[in-house]
């Protein structure tokens, strides 16, 4: 068998190499993605007071903090049995709703960007968020920066931090808000559902105004029929901070509707021996190995999966980008809605999620409860175990501790947004090779193509300060059955 | 102690008018129960950020080297310090308004024994390589860097990166390897060189 690795030359968390084996005729007979484990948190979170979780817990990413803050917050006020007061509430949801905003805006420019607006078959040098630049205009750098900017000061105003949120307890919150810091709120809320407007034009123009980028995102080599999760709120909308698990099948059929404390009667992992990664897949339908369809008990947790399973979006732009986005890519048939199963659709899934970010900021800036002092209910008890979930931009995100009775953690488990996305990871690079190696040797793309596979899921594997880098350092050797080398490509080392 | 001083309680950079003064501090955060408040200071024209992950081992080497060398500052003004587990665009907003900065990482190279500390030459960036001056949902320090000038903001002219091999950086941890910390000492006095503090 010829062994062709893809190795990425990074550093510290991120040794993770694909490797894609060819039977005697050249073509593809399997892929491996494979990346280390972080070792340790639990050992590291064990003996420690539940309430210190949410701050702890932001050391374990250095991508979305805030959103393991908000899962450990969850999951402390379920420890306590303690319900935060609607001001809380408000609070911690604008304050995720910013940050849904400054993360799902630097994916899609700094990342996505290069792929789209740049070309996949562009020079590496310039598949980069200047290159987007250069053909989008410097007036859009200014707005991407702005909008990260304003949105960390939100996060810094009710966060008390602007990067790594410490204001969140059992029961609430440490501080409120004052009136002028309200309307500071306010004013960049506005900002960025303008921002999210211009962002989704951007995308009507550059990328559905190219025919060769539609048939990209609704052709078959990065299509994957699975299940789809999210969380969706009581009308089954779409929701980031709390809600049901939904699952979907892929016909758009309802798999099921749990709360998130119930998720282990849903989820179960799999384990390969070719890897530490686990994978999760829906209990009740079984792992029947990494393959599509009804059958495989496969599913993917993304801006895309939270469109699939919901009947829209909880604000008016959002759900007006939300049925453009169906009508394009999966007209209803007859008025059922059909399933997106084309995964570099996950891109203008986002800029839809983007827009609901935004409005939900100014939604939730307006109440004129937010201002209120009463952001803390005083924890009187210990229940002892508690599971916190939100919607991480990369998926669902769960945390599950136990405790003792004083409140000391005994036990912790945690599925990250991007673990969920292992299997279709998995299986959309195996489609990417499939397509592109042919003979025993890779199309002069596969770099590029193979990247786009698993960028498109934003992918976030290490859950450390830095992982796998969103251009990836990769090399490719390509090994005859002796194991010489026959061919060897590298691109970002 | 003296130098404006942050620990993870960083200004998020901005590229406004304002930068200059935003870039210089913000006070420090310690506990959950005391959210930080931005604190005018003075700018500062050196910026020294402590790179790295506090809580995974050898990663958290420069924020340990950072908070040692500002213990050990005269006070002179002019420096701040700060410790970030950030890179990329985050990384460029950081250095908005300063003149000079001093990035203090953990490094994996393989080349060099655990402990080994090394100044990449004045002016050189790396690019995608081992440190952590770029973020994996980001674009790189040097990307990051040239988009901040093209956009008009006041960005350092020098950046000095010193660097530690680490040795044990995929398990969490809150100690360093003994080489590691073998290596605190001559990085201390390698950035209070740089400051000209010796």
């Amino acid at each position: 068998m010829t062994r062709l690795t893809i190795d990425p030359i990074t550093r510290l968390e991120g040794h993770g190499k694909i490797e894609i084996f060819l039977d005697p005729a050249g073509e593809v007979e399997r892929t491996a993605f494979q990346v280390p484990e972080l070792r340790g948190f639990e050992r590291l979170c064990v003996g420690r007071p539940v309430e210190e979780m949410a701050v702890l817990v932001n050391r374990i990413c250095g991508v979305c903090p805030e959103a393991h803050h908000m899962a450990a917050a969850k999951a402390a006020d379920a420890v306590y049995g303690v319900t935060p007061p609607r001001a809380a509430v408000l609070l911690r949801e604008l304050l995720y709703s910013a940050f849904f905003v400054a993360d799902h805006t630097t994916h899609f420019y700094a990342l996505s960007g290069p792929d789209f607006v740049v070309g996949p078959d562009a020079p590496v040098a310039e598949r980069n968020l200047l290159g987007v630049l250069q053909r989008v205009g410097s007036d859009a750098g200014g707005r991407v920066i702005e909008a990260r900017r304003r949105c960390h000061r939100v996060v810094e105003i009710i966060g008390g931090r602007a990067v790594h949120p410490c204001t969140s307890i059992p029961g609430g919150l440490t501080k409120g808000i004052t009136p002028d810091e309200r309307d500071e709120i306010r004013a960049t809320a506005d900002r960025m559902v303008d921002f999210a407007g211009f962002s989704l034009d951007l995308f009507d123009t550059l990328i559905l105004g190219n025919p060769g980028y539609v048939e990209l995102i609704t052709g078959d080599v990065y299509r994957h029929e699975t299940y789809s999760m999210g969380l969706v709120d009581p009308d089954g909308l779409v929701t980031f901070y709390d809600g049901q698990v939904r699952v979907t099948a892929p016909d758009g059929t309802r798999h099921g509707e749990y709360p998130p404390a119930d998720y282990a009667e849903w989820i179960a992992e799999h384990v390969e021996p070719w890897t530490y990664l686990k994978f999760p897949y829906l209990r009740k339908v079984g792992w029947k190995g990494f393959v599509d369809g009804p059958d495989s008990g496969v599913y993917s947790a993304t801006p895309l999966a939270r469109l699939n399973v919901a009947d829209g979006m909880a604000t008016p732009r959002a759900q007006a980008a939300y049925e453009r986005f169906y009508a394009t890519l999966a007209p209803s048939d007859g008025g059922r809605k059909r399933l997106v199963h084309g995964r570099l659709a996950m891109h203008w899934a986002r800029l839809v999620e983007l827009m609901y970010a935004a409005e939900r900021m100014a939604e939730l800036v307006a109440d004129p409860e937010i201002v209120s002092d009463k952001v803390r209910t005083p924890a009187t008890e210990v229940v002892g175990e508690g599971v916190g979930t939100v919607e991480a931009p990369r998926g669902t995100l769960t945390h599950h501790y136990r405790t003792d009775a004083r409140g000391v953690v005994t036990w912790v488990n945690l599925i990250v947004g991007t673990t969920n996305n292992h299997a279709p990871i998995t299986m959309s690079i195996d489609r990417a090779a499939r397509a592109l190696i042919h003979g025993g040797r890779a199309d002069q793309g596969l770099l590029n193509r193979v990247e786009m596979a698993f960028r498109a899921y934003d992918p976030c594997f290490g859950c450390a300060t830095h992982s796998l880098p969103g251009q990836m350092p990769l090399e490719v050797t390509i090994r005859d059955a002796a194991g010489g080398v026959v061919d060897v490509r590298r691109q970002h080392c | 102690m003296s130098g404006a001083s942050t620990a993870e309680a960083p200004d998020r950079g901005t590229l406004s008018a304002a930068a200059a003064t935003t870039a210089a501090t913000t006070a420090a955060t310690t506990a959950a129960t005391t959210p930080a408040t931005t604190a005018a200071t003075t700018p500062a024209t050196t910026l020294v950020i402590g790179l790295g992950n506090p809580v995974l081992g050898d990663d958290g080497v420069g924020w340990l080297v950072v908070g040692e060398a500002e213990a050990r500052w005269s006070g002179a003004p002019g420096v701040a310090f700060d410790r970030l587990a950030v890179g990329g665009l985050t990384l460029m907003e950081r250095l908005v308004g300063a003149r000079r900065a001093i990035l203090v990482d953990a490094v994996v190279t393989g080349l060099d024994p655990a402990g080994t500390v090394r100044l990449l030459e004045p002016g050189t960036i790396p690019g995608r390589d081992a440190t952590h001056l770029d973020s994996p949902h980001d674009v790189t320090l040097r990307t990051a860097l040239a988009l901040g000038r093209t956009l008009g903001a006041d960005l350092p002219d020098e950046i000095a990166v010193l660097t530690i091999e680490a040795e044990r950086v995929g398990e969490f941890s809150e100690r360093l390897t003994p080489a590691v910390a073998a290596a605190v000492p001559d990085a201390v006095a390698r950035v209070l060189a740089l400051l000209g503090d010796r």
